[in-house]
């Protein structure tokens, strides 16, 4: 099974249609950003942020623990689902929940806390919205014996206590954020003590404490180099698809900093497989219908170099909508970029929508979705029922990102309404 | 081939008889290109040693073409006027026109991909209209295709800018990056922004670059040390590239 984990992961930067435009250091700043960054972030992932090799080989130890946590992960036929659809379409899922930490947050942060130990860093920290990527950080820092800390989402915190417990369990520090450790979250509670919080003022707090510790931090999506890591996921699907000799046209997945998405559809669009790319994100957030493409900041304290992404600003809170991992202000540069240029499509569905899809799917499947990845499964069953219309016999394909079974919380509620 | 010395500096710093002086020191000592940075609003590709400088002669002069006229009185080598396409754009005509009768061969626009990706074919016929060279700026964010549908309007080199911004370092794969580059292009490659010490010159010369471009390093020199340690680099760097 090993051998159908890539020995390479996909960088899609060179096959663009255009330039992607650079980081920045914003007019008026007193200090350079960019240069920031190498007191943040691994020196060796920050090299991989910015290359320009269309294929980066992946270190022989973090392949084997991709194994160990789960790679590869399996792609499976929703052949029930169709059934219940009455779809000509045939539909297929890629499990990323099916990784011990339950989502594809792992493919990142394993190599992340691989790069960081072999640079002698002694703890890693990180923000978490939903709780999965403080989890897949949490779970990694324990492989590579190294300390971590967590600052995750005051709402999610509240809602999600089965995340944390996990988080605490592999051996983490987890804090609500905002949070008094922090200046920045110290001066966010000051100005609303009932702050729920976001990934922005989180992920600003973990760079503040960073800066302050000499740690290094570990970023969940955005950046380049973490859609780099999450090839993965699509390099596999693609492998997986060739054995059953099927070629998928319509690739979908949900997006929160994109890295799920890209991971998934990007090898795809690099082979030139497909002719639909699909990006789903929330209805409440309204990142696509409502976001403009021009430079941010990534966090809310602007300690990292601006992007060219669309973005809702950086100072956004977003509704506290169940889907914690989509409560995000921006989007990876290059896919920004792609739905810019109208290659890459884009959805928005309801938390209600979402959730009658996921139970759907539960109920056809057997598996709970995270409420994240119910968006692509929304998104996968509109096209499905297209399909029916128009009887065409499409073959869709869709990131199941994570489980829903530490999300349980959210499906009490949403079965109470 | 010679190996080509490529040397920035911003119009007019640290003022005019030191960059004068630099100048023409720095043509005796082997630059074979001036890269003339002409002060834009926002040099958003720029880092901050180079954004101060551009504040510095902002404040000192109003008539920088006179400037690239009085460079064009004390050397022969090929004079590039660097500045950003954004704030030339609406007078483009009446910009290129000036500077060409001030004395300058070239421009380079570090903007003009990046920023002016649907039109930047229109903007190349216009310079080369007015009987100037483009040096096409591209960086590891710009894709295969572009640079392959480009490199040909490059002249007298293309400039590989291998870090995100002027004078700032991050880690990076000065070999790999190249060796990608040179297999998608044959024109001359001269690369900068962001190299860091003797060493990485010696690696992208080894990697196959055909010149190296100095230009935050000079700015550092003058704002530490004065003109003479700005030349001192010319002669350091002019040496590692004939040893090649």
């Amino acid at each position: 099974m090993i051998d159908l984990i890539p020995r390479y992961w996909y960088n899609i930067v060179p096959d663009l249609n255009r330039p992607l435009p650079p980081p920045l250091d914003p007019e008026d700043s007193d200090f350079s950003r960019i240069e920031l960054l190498n007191r943040i972030i691994p020196k060796e992932v920050l090299r991989q942020q910015f290359t320009a090799e269309r294929y980066v080989k992946i270190p022989d130890e973090v392949i084997e623990l991709y194994s160990l946590a789960g790679r590869p992960t399996p792609l499976m036929r929703a052949k029930r689902l169709e059934e219940l659809l009455d779809t000509p379409a045939k539909i297929y899922f890629k499990y990323e929940g099916a990784t011990h930490s339950g989502s594809h947050k792992i493919n990142t942060a394993i190599p992340q806390a691989y790069f960081a130990r072999e640079e002698g860093v002694e703890r890693v920290v990180t923000e978490t919205g939903a709780g999965q990527w403080g989890t897949a950080v949490a779970l990694s820092a324990a492989l590579m014996k190294i300390k971590s800390t967590i600052f995750m989402v005051r709402v999610s915190y509240e809602q999600k206590p089965g995340r944390k417990t996990v988080m605490k369990l592999y051996g983490a520090e987890v804090y609500p954020s905002p949070s008094e450790i922090t200046e920045y979250g110290k001066n966010e509670l000051a100005k609303n003590s009932t702050n729920p919080g976001s990934l922005g003022i989180a992920m600003s707090e973990a760079i503040e404490y960073v800066i302050k510790n000499d740690y290094r931090y570990l970023i969940g999506s955005v950046l380049e180099v973490v859609l780099l890591h999450q090839s993965i996921i699509g390099l596999e699907t693609i492998k997986q698809f060739e054995l059953i000799g099927e070629e998928p046209e319509v690739l979908i997945g949900c997006v929160g900093g994109g890295s799920n998405f890209a991971g998934f559809a990007y090898p795809f669009i690099g082979s030139k497989i497909g002719s639909r790319y699909i990006a789903v994100s929330s209805s409440e957030i309204k990142k696509f219908s409502k976001g403009v493409y021009e430079y941010d900041f990534p966090d809310s304290a602007g300690l990292l170099p601006m992007l060219k992404m669309i973005t809702l600003g950086k100072d956004y809170v977003p509704p506290p909508i169940y889907s914690g991992g989509l409560r995000y202000h921006g989007l990876a540069p290059t896919l920004s970029l792609m739905i810019k240029d109208k290659f890459i499509e884009w959805m928005e569905f309801s938390e209600k929508e979402t959730y009658s899809a996921a139970k759907l799917f539960a109920n056809a499947q057997g598996i709970i979705p995270a409420p994240e990845s119910a968006h692509a499964i929304s998104a996968a069953i509109k096209i499905a029922k297209e399909a029916k219309e128009k009887n065409e016999k499409k073959i869709i394909a869709f990131n199941l990102s994570g489980h829903g079974l530490l999300d349980l919380s959210y499906y009490q509620k949403m079965e109470a309404k | 081939m010679k190996k080509l010395l490529v040397s920035y500096i911003t119009l007019g710093y640290p003022n005019e008889n030191d960059y004068l002086k630099f100048v023409k020191n720095a043509d005796d000592l082997g630059t074979d290109i001036f890269e003339l940075g002409y002060p834009p609003n926002f040099a958003k590709y720029d880092g901050p040693l180079i954004r101060r400088s551009y504040l510095k002669v902002k404040s000192m002069y109003k008539n920088f073409s006179e400037l690239i006229l009085r460079t064009r009185k004390i050397t022969r080598k090929k004079i590039i006027v660097l500045t950003y396409l954004e704030n030339i754009q609406n007078n483009l005509d009446e910009f290129l026109g000036t500077i060409k009768s001030s004395g300058a061969d070239g421009v380079l626009l570090p903007d003009l991909l990046i920023d002016f990706p649907e039109n930047y074919f229109k903007y190349l016929n216009k310079i080369s209209e007015k009987g100037l060279d483009t040096v096409i700026f591209v960086s590891p964010f710009v894709p295969d295709k572009i640079i392959s549908d480009v490199y040909k309007f490059s002249s007298p080199f293309l400039y590989y800018g291998v870090r995100p911004t002027t004078g700032i370092v991050t880690p990076v794969n000065i070999s790999s990056l190249l060796k990608r580059l040179k297999n998608l292009t044959d024109s001359r490659v001269v690369v900068g922004f962001g190299l860091k010490g003797l060493e990485e010159i010696k690696e992208a010369l080894s990697a196959g670059a055909d010149g190296i471009a100095i230009g935050s390093a000079y700015v550092e020199a003058f704002e530490n040390n004065g003109l003479s340690s700005a030349l001192d680099i010319v002669k350091q760097v002019r040496c590692i590239l004939d040893d090649f």
